[in-house]
């Protein structure tokens, strides 16, 4: 007997005397006991606690004990019973035990006779108890499993990457959702062929990889365009999988969409190639000047000479230019300049640009017309990027206006922004121009600017700085007649 | 026959005057006569005009491919299918600029006979019109 725990019996029994005399016994032999004096009481009580053993009256006035065992049996499978009763009979014996009677005792029992048959029942109640607990494990196991896999699976389809995996023998096993995505295909199924679903460069891969003597974990990987024109580029990755063991078990594929990012470098190599070529262009004006100048067959004159050296100086001023607004642009986009915010007034900041813009003002009679009232206008902002913001408006202004035309300034706030409107009288612009404006390079070029010198970059640096205060710009032009260029600059920035 | 002899007057069209003046004088040291025009539109009408027997096109004018659309209005014209046309650029392959007008498929689309990097190089311009006619 388990010496570590007492065995709880239940003694289900009408006649009195049998009941506490049994249950005495068994206390005595060191059983915890309880009893029942009916079947009604029996069935409550063996429902109701997991006893280990159960001793049943077959003849009760109430219920009778079949019924009971029945009972219990249904409700606590592991409580070991054993019918009692005085009209032993092969039949009632059959009948107790095909409905779950562990033991069938018949009465009067000897006290030997019923410790010797309890205790069989006990080693059956602890076998049960055991198995239950095994049983239990192995389900809570299984559970446990079945819920990694499932937790595999929704991680592996919420990865924004596809993910494919390709056996050894080139069936397809796995795959996510993304994977279908970023390849743009139809559908896949689980068993179908690599090559049957995938783009030409990737089978290659596979197929390296598959049919490689060597199996190492080197990866592969490729970038293709999936939609063309660059609407969708994916790139794939592929890495042979090993078994622990080290044997091939197959490939699998990484699948990631990565239109953007190209989309960005496309951008970028537009960007330097369109700075190479504008350098390129006035080295090559000033190199063609030089040219002539040392080469003694052309034989030109003083005059002609110092022509030729003035024009190739205001060629190179304009490169200079150009690279420094290259410069800051490039400072902009690594924010590698530190903004020194402070307080200043705006109207102060213009009449300061139209001070240093005075030359060109001058050598076309331009008109300035302040119509602000008010004296101050604040805002919190470097000072060096807003003078650049409304020396590029107005020097464009300038360039880009009639000889003794006018340009007019006008400033209010509102309870966020300070609002900067220039209008000026110039050539205006077409619609065509006034799209393409902010395009970094671009220059109107028609019968009315030829001779207008500049970047191209002038109003991409406007804009961005307007960009980086969170303000905003907005532009009105008619063709012949004048642009306008309002800006709102937000009065605090953080 | 020397190039000289078959090209007596040759057109150059570029927006950039200071390229334009220097190209016209060391073309003209070489023997020819120069026609010039600063934009697409005014070149085709020198063109139509002089009817020279080579013409130079900058790429870059009044628009990023006037010197693209000049070409194929010069070669669309059948007097223009006959003389060399030559496109000048410095966006070439060097500035990341993908085009040749080698290839076939870029011949089918660039109406020109060769490409001029800048600065021109008058030796090897004169060897390209040369090429044109040794063809």
């Amino acid at each position: 007997m388990d010496t570590e725990k007492i065995p709880r019996v239940l003694v289900v029994d009408d006649e009195k005397g049998l009941r506490v005399g049994t249950g005495r016994l068994l206390e005595m032999e060191g059983f915890s006991v309880q009893t029942a004096e009916n079947g009604t009481e029996g069935i409550l009580l063996g429902t109701r606690e997991d006893f280990d053993l159960a001793i049943i009256d077959m003849k009760m006035p109430d219920i009778d004990g079949i019924e009971v065992l029945r009972k219990i049996r249904k409700s606590k499978p592991n409580t070991v019973c054993f019918i009692a009763t005085a009209y032993a009979s092969y039949e009632t014996a059959i009948e107790a035990t095909r409905i779950g009677a562990f033991g069938y005792i018949p009465k009067p029992f000897s006290p030997e006779e019923l410790i010797q048959q309890l205790n069989k029942g006990y080693s059956q109640r602890l076998l049960l108890l055991e198995s239950e607990k095994l049983k239990k494990e192995r389900e809570e196991n299984l559970l446990e499993l079945a819920g990694e896999k499932s937790r595999l699976n929704a991680i592996i389809n919420a990865i924004i990457s596809g993910v494919i995996v390709v056996n050894k023998t080139g069936e397809i096993v796995y795959f996510n959702h993304a994977a279908i995505k970023n390849l743009n295909l139809d559908e896949l199924n689980i068993g179908d062929r690599y090559e049957e679903k995938m783009p030409q460069k990737v089978n290659d891969l596979i197929e390296e990889i598959i049919s490689s003597e060597i199996k190492t974990q080197k990866s592969l990987a490729i970038q293709i365009e999936i939609i063309k024109p660059n609407e969708l580029i994916a790139e794939i990755i592929c890495t042979p999988v090993l078994h622990p063991d080290g044997s091939f078990a197959g490939v699998v594929l990484v699948i990631r969409n990565i239109t953007e990012m190209k989309k960005i470098e496309i951008i970028k190599s537009q960007f330097i190639s369109m700075v190479a070529h504008e350098l390129k262009t006035p080295v090559a004006a000033v190199q063609g000047f030089l040219n002539i100048l040392i080469d003694d067959r052309f034989n030109i004159g003083y005059e002609k000479q110092k022509e030729y050296l003035s024009r190739s100086v205001v060629r190179l001023s304009s490169l200079l230019d150009l690279v420094n607004d290259l410069l800051d642009i490039s400072r902009m986009e690594t924010k590698s300049k530190k903004r020194e915010i402070e307080k200043l007034n705006v109207p102060e900041i213009i009449d300061n640009c139209i001070i240093t813009l005075e030359l060109e003002i001058k050598k076309k009679s331009i008109r300035i017309i302040r119509n602000t009232l008010q004296q101050e206008c604040n805002l919190f902002a470097d000072s060096n990027e807003i003078t650049r913001v409304f020396t590029n408006l107005l020097s464009n202004a300038i360039k880009y206006n009639k000889d003794k035309g006018s340009i007019s300034i006008n400033i209010e706030e509102n309870k966020n922004f300070i609002i900067a409107r220039i209008e000026d009288t110039g050539i205006g612009m077409k619609p065509e121009e006034k799209d393409k404006l902010f395009q970094e390079f671009f220059r109107a070029k028609n019968e009315n600017t030829r001779g207008i010198s500049g970047t191209g970059l002038g109003l991409t640096i406007v804009r961005r700085i307007i960009e980086s205060y969170h303000g905003k710009m907005e532009v009105e032009s008619t063709y012949g007649i004048g642009t306008a260029f309002t800006i709102y600059l937000p009065k605090s920035y953080k | 026959m020397s190039i000289r002899e078959k090209i007596k007057k040759l057109l150059i069209v570029d927006d950039d005057i200071d390229l334009l003046e220097q190209h016209k004088m060391l073309m003209e040291s070489k023997g020819f006569k120069v026609v010039t025009a600063e934009s697409g539109k005014q070149g085709y009408d020198v063109f139509l005009h002089e009817k020279p027997d080579a013409a130079i096109v900058d790429l870059i004018m009044e628009e990023s491919d006037s010197g693209f659309v000049l070409c194929h209005r010069i070669k669309r014209t059948e007097y223009g299918k006959k003389i060399p046309v030559f496109m000048l650029t410095s966006a070439t392959y060097e500035t990341g600029f993908k085009f040749s007008a080698a290839t076939d498929e870029e011949k089918e689309w660039i109406k020109c006979d060769g490409i001029i990097n800048k600065p021109v190089v008058v030796e090897e311009l004169l060897q390209k019109l040369e090429n044109f006619y040794s063809k």
